[in-house]
């Protein structure tokens, strides 16, 4: 279960965006196609790493997503299927912006049984994740 | 977690960890690995990988053995904490110069 709170002075109105909106999602996620109603899919490729693909559950405008996510079965891609597990994001106002919590839960805790290709997916993914960010904008990544 | 993300965000770095993956090495196995990086600089990459936990070390003698400690994503609450944590950041940024734009 991972739980993770962040503050963003901008308004929910545009942080859904983020979620809904391919355009907006390749600018944190990586190149998305996205079919924002329920059922509909929800796919990014992280920049040198496995894409990720799952299907939206609920959409709340401004309020609340849930998708299903895994790692689309290409080689190298960490084994987590689509589907098995679930990210829950939701928005709440503040004075100055929105309260985004994110929760994925569903995924399995034991790393070690990994095969000699889901582990170079698994390094590749979290490179990747590193890749642009960890550091404030515009400062190379260390 | 940042510990973690610093270390893997090197390229030198990853390629030790996939080399430690299978068993214990040397750290002079390892530098030969890498015949156009320096053994300092080996060595400063291997005491990262361990100080961030991804690396178990055991001396023998004079020698010291390196293997890779695949727990130490785990504990750093699993990558994909890790990933979030990075994206989150960086949505955080791009939703912040919107609205500034707007």
């Amino acid at each position: 279960m991972i739980d993770r709170t962040v503050h963003i002075e901008a308004p929910p109105e545009i942080v859904y965006r983020y979620f809904t909106d391919p355009a907006r999602m390749a600018r944190w996620l990586g190149p998305a196609q996205l079919d924002p109603r329920v059922g509909g899919t929800l796919r990014a490729a992280l920049d040198r790493g496995p894409t990720i693909e799952g299907r939206y559950v609920e959409l709340t405008p401004y309020e609340r997503i849930v998708f299903t996510f895994g790692w689309r079965p290409t080689p190298g891609a960490p084994d987590l299927p689509p589907d098995s597990s679930r990210v829950e994001i939701t928005l709440t106002p503040t004075a100055t912006g929105t309260t985004l919590r994110l929760r994925h839960t569903g995924l399995p805790d034991d790393l070690n049984d990994r095969t000699d290709a889901g582990w170079a997916g698994f390094l590749a993914a979290l490179a990747a994740a590193v890749a642009t960010t960890g550091q404030p904008r515009g400062r190379p990544y260390p | 977690v940042d510990a973690v993300l610093h270390a893997v965000a090197d390229p030198t770095r990853r390629r030790i960890l996939t080399l430690t993956r299978d068993g214990e090495r040397s750290a002079g196995d390892i530098a030969t690995r890498f015949p156009t990086i320096s053994r300092p600089a080996v060595s400063q990459h291997l005491r990262v990988l361990t100080q961030a936990g991804l690396l178990d070390m055991r001396r023998s003698g004079n020698r010291r053995f390196y293997r890779l400690r695949a727990e130490g994503f785990a504990e750093a609450a699993g990558f994909l904490d890790a990933m979030w944590s990075a994206r989150l950041d960086l949505l955080k940024t791009e939703a912040e110069a919107e609205a500034g734009r707007t």
